[in-house]
């Protein structure tokens, strides 16, 4: 075994070329974040006739109910099949009567059947077990969603990998654009409205809210990445389907809509020039842009949205001092690194170090996971958690405002609030950190 | 193998932060993939800690597993540099803890001096939060607690309060306030708040105080063995206990002061118990003796939670508020013997030992009590049966972290109980009205229930069906009895707050006289039967 000592982090992280003079380091990935099983906690609303079961442990349940709250739903379409002790020296786990009692109690059209660290350590067959368990009203689908592999947001690809052979193949020649991400029907409804009056045919998106209603997905398909996190659906869809991906910016920010559409409607031979639109939309979150002007923002790493928002950040001209983000990919993310140019992107950074920097640097806002955003508001920083941007409608046109204020409203909200002395207001409250 | 939704008790690693967070330079560090990091956001997000929990995770990958490759022996060493413990905790998950590596050995590559390093490898698919905390509160009072000179004057220990406990920060102001007042001092609370020092010190108390059957008794009966100390395991929850727990501070310390030639510590007048030092110390005694309160006799309460409060909860509604207990349970199997010979003679039935919340709602569903005190689960449950339910105990949750004073011990915290009952039961003279003449005007609250797809295919089976027998079991697993509109209408007339048991009642009214359907008739027949 080889045993990794305490100054790898530093003595090991390599500097990687991506292109021009974007370099991404690479660190040990200690890290605050969530695992892959995270991603439960909006698929299963998006997607409305499935039901999420994992195969896991006690841990993987109170996981859920208290980073997710997910206890104020009645009857959530999610559960675990707990693993127990007794259950540990079993070669396979007889899932039949829980999928029995899911069916019954939900009538899902889908269940989706993830992995998790302990079943994995054992070497379950998940494969097998899916496909022993599927019939054919209710498949049952295999989703990689272990921590050992998969963090925060990544598991939602492995959703959407499962449900590629659920979606009809588009004959050839019937151009249209698939929207990849999931996102709430309002944003999907504004992306479809803008396609359409762009010219461009819309094909639907991956995932739609209903298991029957997925999109056909064919050789003359474009699929248009909405979420940072979706390579892996993405290239195996290019590769089974033959469909395009388009390589582009993220839809997020006037700068990363303007890119999105012009580049979409170039698939389409639509030939556009948003610059008006895109000068317009900074018009109207001027007064955000000046207050971000020239601070200096640290993003972490969590959700793996870190590149397109500091891209954003960039853009609207603040300093971005460091993009961590946990996984990055180098073909997926191209243009996002590209125009990164200059900023410090890390990939799986190191916490301990991102924490010396932070207290060197004294950036002007943070954006950073639940584990860390109070103990950093505490030692005085201004702080945005990194999820809300996950639950916020901040895509395309119709985000700008949003997207603008999620960055702004701490700054503001810091600047109103009254003189605080740490010494003073902070004192008992956490007694072990005195 | 089960399927779960909602579980009552956290993880091994989850009582083990729960500890170590409490603690002065103490951190723990989790041999664990990713996904385990979620612990570190209970306490963030919770507690709201205004500095880094003492957590790190030394992340295990799927490739490190394939390579055969620890982070471990590195992550201990980045900690220890960067923050400098006196003590590393080193725990497993569920996950790590099947690969069965040797992480003393492990732990011994980092370089740390073995003083610095614990490694506290239990089982955690067999071993669960509240067992875990207690333990490793325990393993490390045994390890650092010394013999030592008795402090001069009557002092004490606070044991098993911990980080994420059920208002955790009033209970320990509202016993300090009392102990003050006696003139007590205390010698150490822990593990909140406590460094390795203080551990050190545990032993120059007179008397160790472990109010939580849970967390804090194990490690005060180790003091009681190893040192002599002798210690007070009742929790002062309500008037009475809270007197009996008082005079049982004053004789055990008492006693140690008569050995030790220090003047007795007497009960002062109780008056100087209470906030203005003024007035009668709870206002409880009176206001259930109060005609307002007169009501309470017939409600029927139902108690669900952790050992300690579901314990002391039965005894303040029934021997302080004059309420009618009609089940109680608790989700600690471990401590099921104890609470259920606690409350011998106070329970109609068996006690309920039970970790699925889903059975737990179904008595609630079944008993419609007027009050339940249980969990946040018990509080979700509640609210779709429109059952009025107050939280008691742990797990807590974002809602019993506020700021203001609300002990649950102590004169202070019956004070808060009481207030609590009061405001989440229905009310007294203003509930005769209401129930005398049907709605006051309340029926904003109503909540009309769509009428379920099993209701309506019950109907259509009702038509074609041709024994009775085959109906009277359809509903009764359906549960619900369809209504003619004219009973509908009826019931409409019954205050909005009954109006489901009142449902439910005649429904079962109904299903035992074998009718079909349920008629201004049949409805009318049931209230004289049910006694209106």
């Amino acid at each position: 075994m080889e045993l990794l000592q305490g100054s790898n982090y530093q003595e090991k992280h390599f500097m990687m070329q991506v292109s021009g003079d974007v370099q991404i380091i690479k660190e040990d990935n200690v890290t605050h974040s969530f695992c892959g099983l995270a991603c439960v906690g909006w698929m299963y609303q998006k997607i409305k006739d499935s039901f999420f079961l994992i195969l896991g442990t006690h841990t993987c349940a109170h996981f859920l109910q208290n980073a997710l709250g997910m206890m104020i739903f009645a009857k959530p379409r999610f559960g675990i099949a707990l693993m127990e002790e007794g259950d540990l020296s079993k070669n396979e786990p007889t899932l039949e009567e829980i999928i029995r009692e899911i069916k019954a109690d939900h009538n899902p059209s889908v269940i989706f059947l993830l992995s998790s660290c302990t079943p994995e350590v054992m070497k379950v067959d998940f494969k097998g077990l899916a496909h022993h368990l599927s019939t054919s009203d209710v498949p049952v689908l295999f989703v990689p969603a272990s921590g050992l592999v998969y963090n925060f947001t990544q598991a939602e690809d492995s959703v959407l990998h499962a449900l590629v052979p659920f979606c009809p193949v588009a004959p050839a020649g019937e151009k249209s654009v698939v929207f990849l991400g999931s996102v709430n029907d309002a944003t999907a409804d504004d992306l479809r409205a803008e396609a359409e009056e762009l010219g461009i045919k819309v094909g639907g998106f991956l995932p739609e809210s209903r298991f029957d209603k997925m999109p056909a997905i064919g050789p003359d398909t474009v699929l248009a990445p909405i979420q940072p996190y979706l390579s892996r659906v993405a290239v195996k869809l290019e590769r089974e389907r033959g469909a395009r991906v388009l390589h582009s910016l993220f839809p997020f920010g006037p700068d990363g809509s303007r890119a999105f559409w012009e580049d979409l409607a170039r698939e389409f031979g639509i030939t556009l020039d948003l610059r008006d639109r895109e000068k317009a939309a900074w018009e109207k979150i001027r007064s955000q842009t000046e207050l971000l002007k020239d601070k200096k923002v640290f993003l972490t790493a969590d959700t793996m949205m870190e590149l397109p928002l500091a891209r954003f950040l960039k853009s609207a001209g603040a300093d971005v001092v460091e993009c961590s983000s946990a996984y990055i990919n180098k073909k997926f993310h191209a243009r996002e690194l590209e125009a990164l140019a200059g900023v410090r992107v890390v990939e799986q950074p190191n916490f301990h170090r991102q924490l010396e920097d932070v207290t060197r640097i004294q950036p002007d806002l943070i954006v950073t996971s639940l584990m860390t955003a109070n103990p950093f508001a505490g030692h005085g920083f201004v702080v945005k958690w990194s999820m809300e941007f996950m639950l916020m409608p901040i895509h395309s046109w119709s985000g700008v405002i949003p997207l603008a204020n999620l960055f702004v409203s701490p700054l503001q909200r810091r600047s109103k609030l009254p003189a605080f002395d740490r010494e003073v207001w902070l004192e008992g409250v956490m007694p072990s950190a005195e | 193998m089960r399927l779960a939704f909602w579980l009552y008790e956290g993880t091994a690693l989850h009582g083990i932060s729960r500890v170590t967070n409490s603690m002065k330079g103490v951190h723990t560090v989790y041999h664990a993939p990713q996904g385990d990091d979620y612990i570190t956001a209970t306490y963030s997000m919770l507690e709201r800690t205004p500095d880094f929990p003492g957590l790190s995770i030394s992340v295990v990958r799927g490739r490190d597993l394939a390579q055969g490759v620890s982070r471990l022996p590195g992550t201990l060493q980045q900690v220890d540099h960067h923050y400098h413990p006196d003590l590393t905790v080193i725990a497993p998950s569920c996950s790590t803890a099947l690969l069965q590596e040797d992480l003393h050995q492990l732990a011994a590559h980092s370089g740390l001096p073995p003083e610095k390093v614990l490694v506290y490898a239990l089982n955690p698919f067999r071993v669960s939060e509240n067992e875990a905390a207690d333990g490793l509160f325990t393993e490390l009072v045994k390890r650092y607690a010394v013999a030592q000179e008795k402090t001069l004057l009557p002092s004490v220990n606070l044991l098993g309060f911990t980080s994420l406990g059920f208002h955790l920060r009033a209970n320990i102001t509202s016993l300090r306030r009392m102990l003050q007042t006696l003139g007590i001092t205390v010698n150490v609370v822990a593990p909140w708040g406590a460094g390795i020092d203080d551990l050190k010190k545990l032993p120059a108390a007179w008397l160790n105080i472990a109010p939580y059957r849970e967390i804090g008794l194990t490690a005060a009966e180790y003091l009681a063995d190893r040192f002599a100390m002798p210690a007070l395991y009742d929790a002062p929850i309500g008037v009475e206990p809270t007197l009996a727990w008082l005079r049982s501070v004053i004789e055990k310390l008492n006693i140690t002061g008569a050995e030790r030639g220090v003047p007795p510590i007497t009960l002062p007048k109780l008056s100087a118990f209470s906030l203005d030092g003024l007035s009668a110390p709870s206002g409880v005694p009176w206001f259930a003796r109060t005609a307002d309160m007169e009501s309470f006799s017939n409600k029927r309460a139902f108690v669900f939670g952790d050992a300690t409060h579901t314990v002391a909860l039965v005894k303040f509604l029934r021997d302080e508020l004059g309420m009618k207990i009609i089940g109680a349970g608790t989700y600690m199997e471990r401590h099921a013997d104890w609470v259920r010979k606690e409350l011998e003679g106070y329970l109609p039935g068996a006690l309920i030992v039970t970790d699925r919340f889903q059975d737990v709602a179904k008595i609630i569903d079944d008993e419609m009590p007027d009050l339940v005190c249980g969990t946040q689960m018990e509080r979700h449950s509640c609210r779709k049966l429109d059952v009025p339910c107050m939280v008691i105990c742990p797990p807590t949750h974002i809602e019993n972290h506020l700021l203001g004073y609300y002990p649950f011990f102590g004169f202070d915290g019956s004070d808060v109980i009481a207030d609590r009952v009061y405001l989440s039961c229905k009310l007294g003279l203003e509930k005769h009205l209401i129930d005398f003449f049907g709605d006051a005007g309340l029926e904003y609250e109503e909540n009309e229930v769509a009428p379920l797809p099993e209701v309506e295919t019950f109907s259509e089976n009702g038509h074609v069906a041709s024994t009775i027998e085959v109906d009277k079991e359809l509903v009764a697993e359906d549960g619900e009895m369809k209504w003619s509109d004219d009973a509908e209408t009826m019931l409409k007339k019954v205050p909005f707050f009954v109006r489901k048991k009142v449902r439910k009642n005649t429904d079962a009214f109904a299903r035992e006289n074998g009718e079909s359907i349920v008629t201004v008739e049949v409805f009318r027949k049931a209230k004289e039967s049910l006694g209106g």
